[in-house]
């Protein structure tokens, strides 16, 4: 399983596997244009499975819902686990002159939701069970009158969307190898323990690319990384493996966390909690999903999966994950959600230790997120009409081609 | 006793308390934010060498919800999660805010009104 120098970074340059990408500099058109945003609205965002971000467990019982705001489908999204324990995803649109149905971001609708308007109620399967003085009403049929259905589905607890009415593929479908791959990671026992949201002034692109690859890591992140990601034998590289998919694609870091600043208190955590800094036992590394560390390095830092077009994960061990979910809401202005998954503390010192864990990750977030709203403004200046893009960087040349690729299909851009 | 002490051991740190034992992150946030780096020194440097203690005491107790806790422990637990707070500024920033970092006050921590 490990080879005599305990990495598998080699020298390679991972782009040049894929001759169909080139090696070629990438346009910036797409980060500042008004008319190809809303060709991304039409083509991406209101034909793919878009992840919510949301995860089942926060709607646990029956007539549990959420609202989310999806500027860039020009809807609200209602969210409702039914009687039968089925989360099924609505327009939040009240079918009778459209006022908006729920108001609160979360809430519990045992008898049913009732617009504020004139009344109408709406089971939490969508249908709609109730119309005051429904006898002055002409030739009416509630059942005429249910709420519009989202096409709503789960992947690992995560809710995914689709805002075509008819998808032409299932969101299983559309995951393809991401499902084997991550198939028995502990999404479903690590419970959400942080989550921020940041409005940026940028396009979503410039947020999305910000995490989708990790050149910057030796930079911007140089205190929180810088050492671990030193490789004497090949000092440019850092990529232990790369996978593109249809649409999604992974990388995987090298790191060595011996490198690792042995901080006062990143010990004191170590011992008594879980650290994400720490080297995770690498006794039963043969036992971890095949895409976790899938290269099964000693010297491996984290993954990162990237669900087209507003998802990422970013796996750094088998007890702490990274989910960010991005959505455009103008040409120039999106919103971050990022959050992180760790272990349910048992006592008030694993408190501690999660929110050391918790405050580390907040602090390198405010140093990627200080790069948003100034890349937008510098792409802005006109300075740039293309960009190069390192090895490293590869996850972004594939998201842009499979862009590329769906803006060039057929059928209606809205 | 009123809540404004802490349990037997930890007495002494009391002047610490009385500054950082602050209930939510945000609040945690800003008194670091607002702290001088000399200020945020001489709490780490003065709670160090007794983490170990106040961890190993906190260990004892359930996790949450902090209301669980009995009054000293929860502001014990209030401190220590204080010191989680400032510790990039000391072991990774030297100073106080990350450097050139976005906005904190922009960076809405939503798992505080989760947890409500
Ligand atoms: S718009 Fe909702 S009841 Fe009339
Ligand atoms: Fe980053």
């Amino acid at each position: 399983m490990q080879d005599s120098t305990d990495t598998h970074v080699n020298g390679k340059r991972w782009t040049l596997d894929h001759p169909e990408l080139g090696t070629g500099s990438l346009p910036i058109t797409p980060y500042l244009s008004t008319e190809y945003f809303e060709r991304e609205r039409g083509k991406i965002f209101s034909r793919t499975w878009i992840c919510t971000g949301k995860k089942v467990e926060e709607i646990p019982q029956p007539g549990d819902y959420l609202v989310l705001d999806i500027a860039v489908g020009k809807t609200s999204v209602l969210l409702v686990r039914g009687k039968d324990g089925r989360v099924r995803g609505f327009h939040n649109v009240c079918k009778h002159r459209g006022n908006r149905l729920a108001w609160n971001d979360r809430g519990a609708c045992g008898t049913g939701l009732t617009c504020r308007f004139h009344g109408w109620t709406y089971a939490s399967d969508g249908r709609l069970i109730g119309v005051p003085e429904e006898d002055m009403f002409f030739d009416f049929d509630k059942r005429d009158y249910g709420l519009s259905p989202i096409a709503t589905d789960v992947w690992e607890g995560f809710i995914f969307i689709n805002l075509d009415p008819d998808p032409p593929e299932t969101l299983h479908q559309y995951l393809g190898e991401v499902v084997d791959l991550l198939r028995g990671y502990a999404f479903d026992r690590l419970p959400l323990s942080w989550s921020y949201t940041a409005e940026q002034k940028c396009n979503w692109r410039i947020l999305r690319d910000s995490q989708l690859e990790f050149y910057h890591g030796k930079a911007l992140h140089q205190q929180f990384a810088g050492k671990v990601m030193i490789n004497k034998q090949q000092p440019s590289c850092h990529v232990l493996d790369a996978k593109l998919f249809r649409r999604h694609s992974m990388m995987s870091f090298y790191g060595d966390r011996r490198n690792t600043q042995r901080t006062p208190m990143e010990l004191l955590m170590a011992q008594f909690g879980a650290s994400f800094k720490t080297f995770p036992s690498a006794r039963d590394m043969d036992r971890w999903p095949l895409g976790v560390n899938p290269t099964r390095s000693r010297q491996w830092f984290f993954d990162i999966y990237y669900i087209f077009p507003n998802f990422h994960l970013v796996i750094l061990s088998p007890f702490l994950f990274v989910a960010h979910t991005m959505l455009p809401e103008t040409v120039n202005r999106s919103t971050w959600n990022a959050r992180g998954y760790f272990p349910q503390p048992t006592t008030a010192a694993e408190t501690v230790t999660r929110e050391y864990n918790k405050c580390l990750a907040r602090d390198v977030w405010l140093e990627d997120g200080s790069t948003l709203e100034n890349t937008q403004r510098g792409i802005e200046s006109g300075v740039l009409s293309h960009y190069p893009v390192q090895d490293q960087e590869l996850l972004i040349r594939h998201a842009h081609k499979v862009a590329e690729e769906l803006l060039a299909s057929d059928g209606q851009a809205e | 006793m009123s809540d404004t002490s802490l349990p037997e051991p930890f007495t002494d740190l009391e002047p610490l308390a009385a500054v950082w034992a602050l209930a939510t992150e945000t609040e945690r946030n800003q008194q670091r934010l607002s702290s001088t780096m000399a200020q945020i020194q001489a709490f780490y440097d003065t709670l160090l060498p007794r983490m170990e203690a106040v961890l190993t005491y906190l260990s004892t107790f359930p996790p949450e919800p902090p209301d669980a806790l009995p009054q000293k422990a929860r502001r014990l637990l209030y401190l220590a999660l204080a010191m989680a707070e400032i510790t990039t500024a000391v072991e990774l920033h030297q100073q106080p805010s990350v450097p050139a970092g976005f906005e904190p006050r922009r960076f809405i921590p939503d798992h505080e009104r989760m947890e409500r």
